[in-house]
């Protein structure tokens, strides 16, 4: 039921007045400003030159950026199925109240709150080749063979950083967990009654009441696979041989090398692969949960 | 209320709680330990670190903390940081939890479009945003004070902020508007009274993102200010990184010494999700 | 209740709106008469080594100037940030008053605009006598000198001469076949020989050694050749061994300057490039190694031998200004920071070497001593690598010499990645 009157139309707009303003000055000229440079090959100092969509064809030929999406992508599955999947996996556990919750549910949520420069060194130091604690355990137990430069090989340096990122759930399982502990208990003593089992009340109780949840929290988690940057920035730079770059460390090496045209046209394009990101969450997963009204 | 979401019985309990468990241990340790290895490293010199990077320090170096609280004005940096990270996290949520409401609960022209462009906003790599901030944040007069810091962390926050609010307001039965309305309650009082009290658990969610943001951003804290007097932690930390080498168990030191408050922060606040949550009208 | 709410939102509104109208004027605004503020963001803060130098310097200086000028210091203790911070500003047409920045092909376009001060005509006098000729050449484009050469880098070979000695070398090998001789012996005493790396923003200790192996293949111009050029191949082939069959540690590839100077200072490995600002860093980490530590030329490998990689570090410039007492200010201090007894007291202190005339007095650390007397007796001085080519070149360097590392990428195909890269 909509609440329609007139007099509510000065509300509305008065309600929506700061946060247009300060997005209008944050992001949409911004991105104009993105926009218009990516047609540009500048430097920053001199003259700026106009060459319409020549940088994205050049990316769309380039090696490294096709390496980069491809990257980003997998990075976009990782986050949005592996890691929304365990968020929700821990999220259920601790709804049930298991024996010192909410001391997990705090531990869960630390590493957000230690500097990511600090976690990458811990995670170099882990997976270095060799003093890191992996190598130095597989030896230990005469797996001598599985050892690896971990971070320096073209298989292992990808997973490596992923699995050192999707464990990392405390956000996204906060948020879902927020969001099970609004389920009325009530629900859960009737499903008791006519003799339903832990996974049947999840199931059939708890998945359909927090799926727009989980679909918010997969979109997002998803914009954050595209527009992942810090962690491969800080344990391998795109390396090795850019097999773990992606467009976020593409993006800030143009920056670095002054190609603020090349840099922008990067910008967009990850702007433009959301997009398309939402529409077809839209009409996959996020069709029929009431989710989807976020993008229509 | 906790007797009622048990653990089922018989073979299934025992299967069940076996895995249970094995997932809370196996997150448990995964996050556990960087915390632990922070805070050893951080009695150890940068050799020790670099080449025994998991045994115990030979020597304890509490030198490392003593450096850490030589950062040259700590007091008025850390003061900084929770000026600009609470006024910015308050600022998200008056701004995000009045257009969420806006948005959840009417419909006017153009509500779909805006919402849609306002949650592309989540998209945007901010890197990529330095120069446009720069030029904004001198033209606004504001460079080099707080205020460059506040509006840019509460804008760039208005996505996610807006996304997770919307996400959860929209989720409150209409029926408690309903009744409102029967009884006289205006515009105002629905989002005051009604939804707002109602979105606690979501407005700590997302207040805990921008605090944390705000917290830890380092790029735009340095971009957008030059006196030491309005600068912020996350600056302050960077003093043990130089051009050719880091002063990391140093760093290590001064991490810690700084989370410590948002750890407070944080258990505070989430004790507010939980009285949100037992006082709030949903419970069954 | 709707009272509060409505003075909260006009609150919000105002908040918002004044300072999009309070827009402008707010430049550092330069009084007629006064004190001249001259702004002076940089990265020799904190743990720099050159931060309490600096420092003391400033207070001198505004002390001397008090009431006429005074430098402010703005702390950026992260060069990756700084140097973000630094781009933007320039291009958004607002140059600091005094900076500094790292020369190379990249940020020499700043040189493209007028955003810089000139010093063309002030470095026409008695000034220019302060430096090395050599360094305000390479500081000139286009007959402008719009930046003033400051702290230089000498990258000798470093080695450990006690492991050296302990498989019976004596002196530093001076060919590369003497190299890969005493290498062999050191693997057969379970010693790695050398440190390298592919991480970090330009895999630092293996583009010098890359540089060092150029120099001896083409000679004092070898830079002027092309990269298509075959002797870049050539390079590339010696480089590609030093990473293989043990030569290196396992975890070079990836591995960044933390690990290539870690497993020096351990004794793990017996070769290493970096250049005087890490002497501290391995006087205080690791004393023995220190002590141990002898600096030599690379080992003849192509025509040319004896020479060393030296370069420019940082330049000091400036933001062009109209206002002849700000130039007059500009000018009064970049001579003061220039002037030989204040360089000398940084770079005692500091470690560093500038490319300025001065002379180290008797205490300095030995170790110091040796990079000058490198850099003195070297055949010929070329600069690096990463002071020759693009920032692109640099970024892709280290992800080629992975692949290459790794078996992925023949020497040819390694340069092909860096021509690619242009």
């Amino acid at each position: 039921m909509y609440v329609k009157s007139s007099k509510n139309a000065f509300w509305i707009v008065l309600f929506l007045i700061p946060l247009l303003i300060l997005f209008f000055f944050y992001f949409v000229y911004p991105l104009g400003f993105i926009f218009i440079t990516s047609t540009l090959k500048w430097n920053g100092v001199s003259k700026p030159e106009f060459v319409g969509l020549q940088h994205f064809i050049s990316n769309f030929q380039n090696k490294t950026f096709l390496l980069s999406v491809k990257n980003n992508f997998i990075w976009l599955f990782a986050n949005g199925f592996v890691q929304i999947g365990l968020a929700a996996l821990v999220a259920l556990i601790l709804a049930r109240r298991p024996r010192g919750w909410k001391f997990l549910r705090t531990v869960y949520f630390l590493p957000n709150v230690i500097s990511q420069v600090a976690i990458a060194m811990m995670w170099a130091a882990l997976y270095n080749a060799e003093y890191g604690a992996i190598n130095q355990l597989l030896t230990a137990i005469g797996l001598d063979n599985l050892t690896h430069n971990w971070l320096g090989e073209y298989a292992t340096a990808l997973p490596a950083i992923i699995v050192q990122q999707v464990f990392y759930i405390g956000y996204f399982m906060i948020i879902i967990l927020a969001s099970v502990m609004t389920i009325p208990d009530s629900l859960y003593e009737a499903a008791e009654i006519d003799g339903a089992n832990v996974w049947q009340q999840e199931w059939h109780i708890t998945i359909p009441m927090i799926k727009d949840i989980l679909v918010t929290a997969m979109t997002l988690a998803m914009a954050y696979g595209l527009r992942h940057f810090e962690a491969t920035f800080l344990l391998t730079n795109g390396g090795p041989a850019n097999r773990t770059s992606v467009l976020g460390i593409l993006l800030y090496k143009k920056l670095s090398a002054l190609k603020y045209g090349q840099a922008s046209s990067i910008s967009t394009t990850l702007v433009i692969l959301g997009l398309i990101m939402i529409v077809v969450i839209r009409s996959t997963i996020g069709r029929k949960s009431s989710a989807s009204d976020l993008t229509q | 209320m906790s007797i009622v979401r048990t653990n089922g019985r018989g073979t299934t309990q025992v299967l069940g709680n076996t895995a249970k468990w094995v997932v809370l241990i196996f997150f448990f340790t995964f996050t556990f330990i960087p915390l632990l290895w922070l805070l050893i490293s951080s009695f150890k010199t940068n050799l020790e670190l670099q080449l025994k990077p998991f045994a115990m320090p030979e020597i304890w170096q509490f030198a490392n903390y003593a450096n850490a609280m030589k950062i040259s004005g700590l007091p008025r940096l850390f003061l900084n940081s929770i000026i600009v990270s609470t006024v910015s996290t308050g600022l998200t949520m008056i701004v995000t939890s009045m257009a969420g409401f806006v948005f959840s609960r009417e419909r006017f022209p153009f509500r779909q479009g805006l919402l849609n462009l306002i949650l592309a906003g989540v998209l945007v790599p901010i890197i990529a945003l330095m120069a446009p901030y720069f030029r904004l944040t001198n033209s606004l007069g504001i460079y080099d004070s707080l205020w460059a810091l506040i509006f840019t962390y509460t804008a760039i926050n208005i996505p996610i902020s807006t996304f997770l609010l919307y996400g959860f307001m929209r989720t409150l039965p209409r029926e408690l508007e309903e009744a409102a309305i029967m009884d006289g309650t205006g515009f105002v009082g629905r989002y005051w009274r009604i939804i707002l009290p109602l979105t606690k658990p979501g407005m700590v969610t997302a207040g805990t993102f921008v605090f944390l943001f705000s917290w830890n951003e380092f790029i735009y804290a340095m971009l957008l200010t030059s006196r030491p007097a309005v600068r912020t932690l996350q600056l302050g930390i960077r003093f043990f990184t130089s051009q050719f080498f880091t002063d990391y168990t140093s760093m290590f030191a001064a991490i810690v010494l700084t989370m410590l408050p948002t750890i407070v922060i944080y258990i505070v606040l989430h004790e507010q999700i939980i009285k949100g949550m037992t006082s709030g009208a949903l419970k069954g | 209740m709707k009272s509060i709410v409505r003075g909260l939102a006009l609150l919000l509104i105002i908040a918002f709106a004044v300072p999009v109208f309070a827009n402008g004027g707010s430049d550092a605004a330069v009084e007629e008469t006064g004190e001249i503020v001259l702004s002076f963001p940089t990265f020799w803060v904190g743990q720099d080594s050159k931060s309490g130098p600096l420092a003391s310097l400033l207070e001198a200086f505004n002390n001397q100037h008090a009431g006429e000028i005074k430098v402010l210091l703005e702390p950026n203790p992260d060069t990756d940030g700084y140097r973000d911070k630094l781009n933007t500003q320039l291009s958004s047409g607002r140059a600091p008053d005094i900076f500094v920045f790292n020369p190379d092909p990249t940020s020499f376009q700043y040189y493209d605009s007028d955003i810089l001060f000139d010093f063309t005509d002030e470095l026409q006098g008695s000034w220019r006598d302060n430096f090395v000729e050599s360094y305000i050449l390479d500081s000139t484009k286009d007959g402008k000198t719009k930046s003033v050469p400051y702290e230089i880098g000498i990258t000798p070979i470093w080695y450990n001469s006690d492991l050296f000695a302990k498989v019976g070398v004596n002196t530093f090998p001076a060919t590369i076949e003497e190299f890969w001789a005493a290498a062999d012996k050191l693997k057969a005493a379970g010693i790695v020989p050398g440190s390298q790396m592919t991480g970090g923003s330009n895999a630092w200790t293996s583009m010098l050694w890359f540089s060092h192996i150029m120099g001896s293949l083409g000679g004092p111009d070898v830079w002027d050749k092309p990269l298509t050029d075959p002797v870049y191949v050539k390079g590339a082939e010696v480089l590609k061994k030093l990473f293989s069959d043990g030569n290196t540690t396992r975890d070079a590839v990836g591995g960044d300057a933390g690990v290539s100077g870690g497993h020096y200072m351990a004794g793990d490995t017996a070769t290493f490039i970096n250049g005087p600002w890490y002497i501290g860093r391995i006087r205080g980490d690791a004393p023995e190694v220190h002590a141990a530590t002898r600096l030599a030329a690379a080992p003849k490998i192509g025509e040319y031998s004896g020479h060393q990689i030296g370069f420019m570090l940082s330049n000091l410039a400036a933001g062009n200004t109209d206002d002849p007492r700000k130039r007059d200010a500009i000018i009064t201090f970049m001579k003061y920071m220039t002037e030989p007894d204040n360089v000398k007291m940084v770079s005692e202190s500091a470690g560093s070497l500038f490319a300025v005339k001065y002379e180290l007095g008797a205490d300095a650390d030995p170790l110091q001593r040796e990079f000058v007397r490198a850099a003195s007796e070297a055949s010929f001085v070329i600069g690096h690598f990463q002071s020759q080519v693009d920032v692109s070149v640099i970024q892709e360097f280290g992800q080629a010499l992975a692949a290459m590392a790794l078996g992925e990428a023949t020497p040819e195909e390694f340069v092909q990645m860096l021509i690619d890269a242009q």
